[in-house]
């Protein structure tokens, strides 16, 4: 192995020379088994204790000891997923459906709460009809391979997530990547694309900036070439918005949106994923979009949880209400200790460290000694000049949590504490 | 290995994985974009390449090269060590 080996990622061991099929890369174990390397992954798969709260447990790879620490790596943004109502409805569909569906949606698999979730999901989203899947990842996934065809185009943002990139790939479509929220490269692609059938992906907050697309714009230059339009609001669905309806209620362009897509595993508290369009789409979606009807319908206790939830976070504004007014503080207190935020405008909040790994899990490793666990994002997640860590914030968090992170950040990624 | 020679194996990796290029009509110092290269097509290409070459250098070394010739630069490194 050279002696750079701190430069190489998992993005250099995906082509695999092994003649065992079965085998890892050949140099793969050796990079794996390095000191510097297995402390950067003794970051991942640490596990938590307790209920992902902001307030938790974990069982620290870094010592092997139990610590409570503030969690502000999950996803748990309005702390829906122990919600008290939330687990009593899950409870009641638990005792009345049981665990599983037993079945696949189009053949004994759909239950009357699926129906009726999918229904007030539709209804929220302001769209015609929707379908419900068993995880985010497969309802992209299922929905761009259910949508494209080979010679079609799919123009997506360089920054989405990899269920759209891969939804691309199965479906055989030409793929191709505008350089971030950047609207004459948008422009550009679309004209390559023109007389095709073109469909436009962006997001509605990017997972690792928190920046939001510019949608009114992108939709402008949808309807010029004919383009449908596919948004994924798998961060911004219950956040944004006058009604929580997410980032297209926030730019009042619900109606101009093709596909909307939105996760059940983050803001929502529980997993899977749903997709909203038109009665047309949905119908022809079922009979081709293999993560839908090839795979079993969602756990009716999990669907119980979760038409609660959307209950829960709809029925006044509360939740979103302290989740903003702990972004605005949290935001605040970080711009304050100087720190490269990037263009963050959402509940997402990187926080730029630059081109080392080594400083980014020092830091990371300084911090979770101290009771704070945010995860490092290294290359290739993010590019490798702009290393990062990415703070979830959550309507959980109480003014001494935050003031602690804050206090936390300070000491190691400003002051350089260990 | 040359320079040159970098540059002639990426050419025909190039034509390999792209539609519509030939080897002979490529600009090294264009950068696969300007060939109608995705981001996917790009690693594909950077992968057959390497192989090609028997070396092996960081993708996160290669992220900010700007054209074709700077990807051959950056092969020759290695080739080298
Ligand atoms: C933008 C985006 N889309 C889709 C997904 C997939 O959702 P899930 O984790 O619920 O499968 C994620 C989360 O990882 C995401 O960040």
């Amino acid at each position: 192995m050279p002696d750079n080996i701190l430069n190489f990622s998992l993005a250099d061991f995906f082509f695999n020379d092994n003649p065992d099929v079965l085998g890892a890369p050949s140099d793969f174990e050796e990079w794996m088994a390095h000191p510097a390397v297995r402390k950067g992954f003794s970051f991942f798969e640490q596990v938590l204790l307790e209920a992902p709260r902001v307030s938790t447990r974990i069982l620290s790879n870094l010592d092997g000891r139990e610590h409570r620490i503030i969690n502000l790596t999950s996803y748990n943004y309005l702390g829906l997923s122990t919600h008290p109502e939330v687990i009593a409805a899950s409870k009641a569909a638990l005792d009345k459906y049981g665990l599983g569906s037993s079945g696949a949606p189009l053949l004994s698999g759909t239950l009357d709460i699926h129906v009726e979730f999918a229904r007030r999901l539709a209804e929220f989203k302001g769209k015609e009809d929707c379908l419900l899947y068993s995880s985010g990842l497969g309802a992209n996934v299922g929905a761009i391979q259910g949508i494209m065809r080979k010679g079609d185009y799919l123009i997506m943002d360089e920054k989405c997530h990899k269920s759209l990139v891969d939804g691309g790939t199965l479906s055989g479509a030409k793929m191709l990547f505008f350089a971030h929220n950047d609207l004459d490269n948008l422009q550009m692609m679309l004209e390559k694309a023109k007389g095709k059938r073109i469909l436009v992906v962006v997001e509605g907050v990017y997972s690792m900036d928190g920046d939001l697309p510019k949608l009114p714009e992108i939709l402008d230059l949808c309807e010029a070439y004919n383009a449908g339009s596919y948004i994924d609001e798998a961060h911004s669905t219950l956040i944004f918005g006058e009604n929580g309806r997410g980032v297209a209620e926030h730019f009042g362009v619900e109606d101009r949106i093709g596909v909307s897509f939105g996760t059940l595993s983050k803001s929502f508290g529980g997993v899977g994923g749903f997709v909203c369009a038109t009665k047309s789409l949905i119908r022809y979606l079922k009979g081709y979009s293999s993560a839908w009807n090839f795979s079993c319908a969602p756990s009716p206790a999990v669907t119980g949880g979760l038409m609660k939830a959307l209950e829960v976070a709809t029925r006044d504004s509360s939740l979103r209400d302290t989740l903003w007014a702990n972004v605005s503080y949290l935001k605040k207190g970080l711009e304050g200790l100087g720190l490269d935020l990037g263009g963050s405008e959402s509940h997402v909040i990187p926080i730029i460290i630059g081109p080392s790994g080594e400083k980014l899990m020092g830091y990371a490793g300084a911090m979770q000694k101290r009771g704070l666990f945010l995860q490092p994002v290294d290359f290739p997640a993010v590019p490798a000049h702009a290393r990062r860590f990415r703070i979830s914030v959550s309507s959980q968090l109480s003014r001494e949590e935050m003031d602690e992170t804050l206090t936390i950040i300070e000491d190691v990624i400003v002051k350089g504490a260990d | 290995m040359t320079k040159d020679e970098i540059i002639e194996v990426i050419k025909v990796v190039i034509e390999d994985n792209l539609d519509d290029v030939s080897a002979g009509d490529i600009d090294p110092r264009k950068s696969m974009k300007d060939y109608g290269a995705n981001s996917l097509d790009m690693i594909e290409v950077v992968s057959c390449s390497m192989r090609e070459l028997n070396i092996k250098v960081p993708r996160a070394e290669l992220a900010e090269l700007q054209n074709i010739e700077a990807l051959a630069d950056k092969f020759l490194e290695y080739t080298d060590a």
